[in-house]
């Protein structure tokens, strides 16, 4: 009986002093794109930039949004104070008028879906991961898809036109990737 | 002096008051935040960011697996228990995890036994309720029920439990009467890499699993297991062990891939080997293997053909009582079709054979020791759409033919109405039968005549028709109820008749008992917070038994068929907090079970979850804390009961 006394007393005392950061709950996006600003963040770990794709060894690594952002500023608060080696991790967004050519990952959104084969063309070479949910993404000659298969995000990447850019995409991403290319994806 | 005082507590009263309304606002402010939207709340952005990619590609970000995907589930009181579910209750077994459906009575029985079914008749063997391991029957032909026991599966990889209460013969058959439960494990594309766990405990006295998952082709995944466990002895009223310690070893494998064609198909199978503990000069031994394939096929106009098979094969060796080895082949065709824009056409064929072998004793008798069974089976179901995305007739029946009653029917009418798209309302008639298994028919005691107990043709099938209600609504962004109300008729209960009244021996196996049963299913889930989850769950249960009228001398009445708690409570709450730490609370109320005088009990469970790093996992876990040991079932004389129990865990994923 006092167990329960304690436990009940454990129940309340949780109920009534929410601890810390359940305050950061508010304008979170909706799960999905929580769960993609997390890959995106991961993504930037396990990929790796050739040299020239960081001004100095304290230049940040740029994840770039383009387009209508879904993720608002939970993916701000998810890479703030968080570095890959040397490089701090940091979000630019991008209007349509902008080249998007400074970042490192660049996450199309699905508002981009009509110019698409034109704003991956612009990207003209340069060592710049890009992600999107667009269905045409990968045979538009974009890299890594995401796919929500069963409520589950799964992940289609071109491997190819990664390694065209001198991207090497780990393993540990790969592995529970299915690898496409432009024609069969 | 008198008047300070009263001033002074109506002070301190006031200021509790406000605070107890402070709490209260607070509470509902943080219930209605902005922002939070519809579907599961993931874990924190600490605790995603620690995750790995196979982790993260686990979580579902869709409400799907909570919402039932089928129009005839809609229309049922199903609940779903989610992996996730399972590895923050703690779960160590099936039975365990199956504690979670809160629709669902389970009382353990002693360290390996359980009796677990929805909505009445609870028992050792509950014969009313099937139980399917990824699309496999595991309701046992020769005792009408499940061994618990040797129903077992990595239970890291389950991908979720559908639990339905009331009848689904007209999808399932025969024996899926007052319920189905349903378990399914993930895809081997969804468990790539390598699970090491492993455990140790004063109950779960030590355990140990590990998993391979991985790619052999660009369309093809397999993952491999297995696992080890030892459990003690759960205790006599007097406080001495009951001699029922066992441990068990289990393996297998599931492969996952597409044709070339796009087609899915599954291939798996699982095998192991065991040791009961029993009150005797030797332990009780089991084993058993299956092999398990399904293909799946998408056709033009909107068609998809499914074809699945298995061959299940078991032994079990009781010392002095018998010895039996079952052999069934099962194979199960089913086609749904798009007619129109309004008909969602299901059909299907089917067809199960089973060999049982048994060695008897002198004491009892499976008689004839051999005996081959075939069942026959088709059905068709027809999903109406009355007006589009609101109103839905399910209407469909099951035939069926058995060896030992010929031809059965299993139709069911099921109606749902979505007054909008958070609501649904929904009503069933349905009839179900359970068909006699070997121990109704073939057991006779001694061995050889005179017998005092004997079986016969005299049992025939159970029936049951059954009247269902439910409604099931989402209340803003994170709190979700569900109501289901049922009224069951049953005809034809099996009942063991003198035959030379008064005495009470010699009896015969019979159908002479009738019976009525009403209850209500209620049950909660909350997300408070997105770290925070409550959920509860509330089961009221009438049951009662009665001779056919007509009928001879019955034995064993009134209600000593039904051995349920008239109700039962349970409430668990899910904390996640700073640094992937994770706080699972669980409190457990089930009232007496009169029928066999069990005192009713109430208990309590808390885990303690730790993710370091990365795939890395500490647990540790406090069962049945409450008490120092409480019995769940079974009457005074053969009554086990179960002590508190403490178990650490330690999972690393790669």
């Amino acid at each position: 009986m006092a167990l329960l006394r304690i436990l009940a007393a454990g129940l309340l005392a949780l109920w009534l002093a929410p601890p810390g950061p359940l305050r950061a709950a508010e304008s979170r996006p909706e799960p999905e794109y929580q769960l993609k600003a997390v890959f995106l963040f991961n993504f930037a770990q396990f990929v790796e930039w050739p040299a020239r794709s960081f001004r100095g060894p304290d230049a940040p690594l740029i994840i770039g949004v383009s387009g209508t952002d879904p993720f608002g500023a939970y993916l701000d608060n998810l890479v703030t104070g968080e570095k890959v080696g040397t490089h701090p991790l940091v979000v630019r967004r991008y209007r349509r008028d902008e080249d998007p050519t400074d970042c490192h990952i660049l996450f199309v959104a699905a508002s981009e879906t009509a110019a698409l084969g034109p704003a991956i063309a612009r990207l003209n070479g340069r060592s710049i991961l890009t992600v999107s949910d667009i269905e045409t993404f990968t045979r538009e000659g974009g890299m890594v898809r995401f796919v929500t298969e069963g409520g589950k995000i799964r992940l289609r990447i071109n491997v190819e036109a990664a390694k065209a850019v001198d991207l090497r995409i780990s393993s540990k991403i790969l592995r529970p990737a299915t690898v496409v290319t432009r024609e069969k994806n | 002096m008198v008047n300070a005082t009263t001033t002074a507590v109506s002070t301190r009263r006031n200021r509790l008051r406000a605070a107890g309304a402070l709490a209260i606002l607070w509470v509902c402010a943080a219930a209605v935040l902005p922002g939070q939207t519809l579907g599961p709340p993931l874990p924190s952005p600490a605790t995603l960011k620690k995750m790995s990619l196979e982790q993260l590609m686990d979580l579902r970000v869709t409400s799907v697996s909570k919402r039932p995907e089928k129009l005839s589930e809609a229309a049922s009181a199903i609940q779903v228990i989610t992996g996730d579910d399972l590895r923050r209750a703690g779960a160590t077994s099936l039975p365990e995890a199956l504690r979670l459906a809160t629709n669902l009575e389970v009382a353990q029985i002693d360290s390996r036994q359980w009796a677990i079914t929805a909505r009445g008749f609870n028992n050792v063997f509950a014969d009313k309720m099937l139980v399917l391991i990824d699309g496999r029957s595991v309701y046992t032909p020769l005792y009408a029920g499940v061994y618990w026991d040797v129903q077992d599966t990595m239970l890291e990889d389950v991908d979720r439990i559908e639990v339905i209460s009331g009848p689904g013969a007209t999808q399932w058959g025969a024996n899926a009467v007052n319920g189905v439960i349903n378990v399914a494990t993930k895809s081997a594309k969804d468990t790539q890499g390598s699970l090491l766990v492993a455990g140790a405990g004063n109950q779960e006295r030590s355990s140990a699993a590990a998993r391979l998952g991985a790619k052999v082709a660009p369309n093809l995944y397999y993952r491999v297991y297995a696992k080890y466990f030892d459990r003690g002895d759960s205790m006599r009223a007097s406080g001495r062990n009951a001699n029922d310690a066992w441990h068990m070893g289990q393996a297998g494998f599931r492969l996952d891939g597409e044709t070339p064609a796009g087609a899915p198909f599954t291939l798996q199978g699982d095998g192991y080997n065991g040791s009961l503990g029993q009150v005797g000069p030797d332990n009780i031994r089991v084993n058993g293997a299956n092999l398990l394939g399904r293909w799946s096929r998408q056709s033009e106009g909107n068609a998809e053909t499914k074809l699945q098979a298995y061959v299940d094969h078991t032994h079990r060796r009781i010392p002095s009582s018998f010895t039996q080895d079952l052999d069934t082949v099962d194979l199960d065709f089913q086609q749904l079709r798009q007619i129109g824009s309004r008909h969602d056409l299901v059909w299907g064929l089917g067809y199960r054979r089973v060999q049982d072998d048994v060695i008897n004793t002198p004491a009892n008798a499976f008689l004839p020791p051999s005996v081959a069974r075939q069942w026959f089976s088709a059905f068709v179901q027809d999903e109406i759409s009355l007006s589009k995305d609101r109103l839905h007739l399910t209407l469909g029946t099951k035939i069926e033919h058995h060896d030992y009653t010929g031809f059965e029917f299993e139709p069911s009418s099921r109606l749902a109405w979505s007054p909008a798209p958070s609501q649904t309302i929904w009503a069933a008639v349905s009839r179900a039968v359970r068909t006699p298994s070997r121990i109704d028919r073939d057991l006779f005691s001694p061995a050889i005549p005179p017998y005092r107990v004997a079986g016969g043709e005299k049992v025939v099938s159970e029936k049951l028709i059954a009247g269902e209600a439910g409604y099931r609504v989402r209340v803003g962004p994170g709190l979700a109820l569900s109501v289901a109300a049922f009224l069951n008729r049953y005809d034809d209960l099996r009942s063991l008749e003198p035959l030379s009244p008064p005495n009470a021996f010699p009896v015969e196996a019979s159908s002479d008992l009738r019976g009525r049963s009403a209850g209500a299913e209620i049950s909660a889930d909350w997300h408070v917070f997105p770290v925070w989850q409550l959920q509860a769950g509330w089961t009221e249960l009438r049951v009662h038994s009665e001779p056919t009228p007509g009928a001879g001398v019955v034995r064993g009445t009134r209600d000593s068929i039904a051995r349920d708690p008239n109700h039962q409570f349970s409430v668990r709450s899910r904390l996640e907090f700073a640094h992937a730490w994770e706080l699972d609370l669980s409190l457990r109320h089930v009232a007496t079970i009169s029928t066999q005088n069990v005192p009713g009990y109430t208990e309590g469970d808390v885990r303690l979850g730790w993710r370091p790093k990365p795939g890395w996992e500490i647990s540790l876990l406090g069962r049945n804390l409450l008490h120092k040991r409480h019995a769940e079932f079974y009457t005074p004389g053969s009554r086990r009961e179960l002590p508190r129990s403490i178990y650490g865990k330690f999972t690393w994923r790669y």
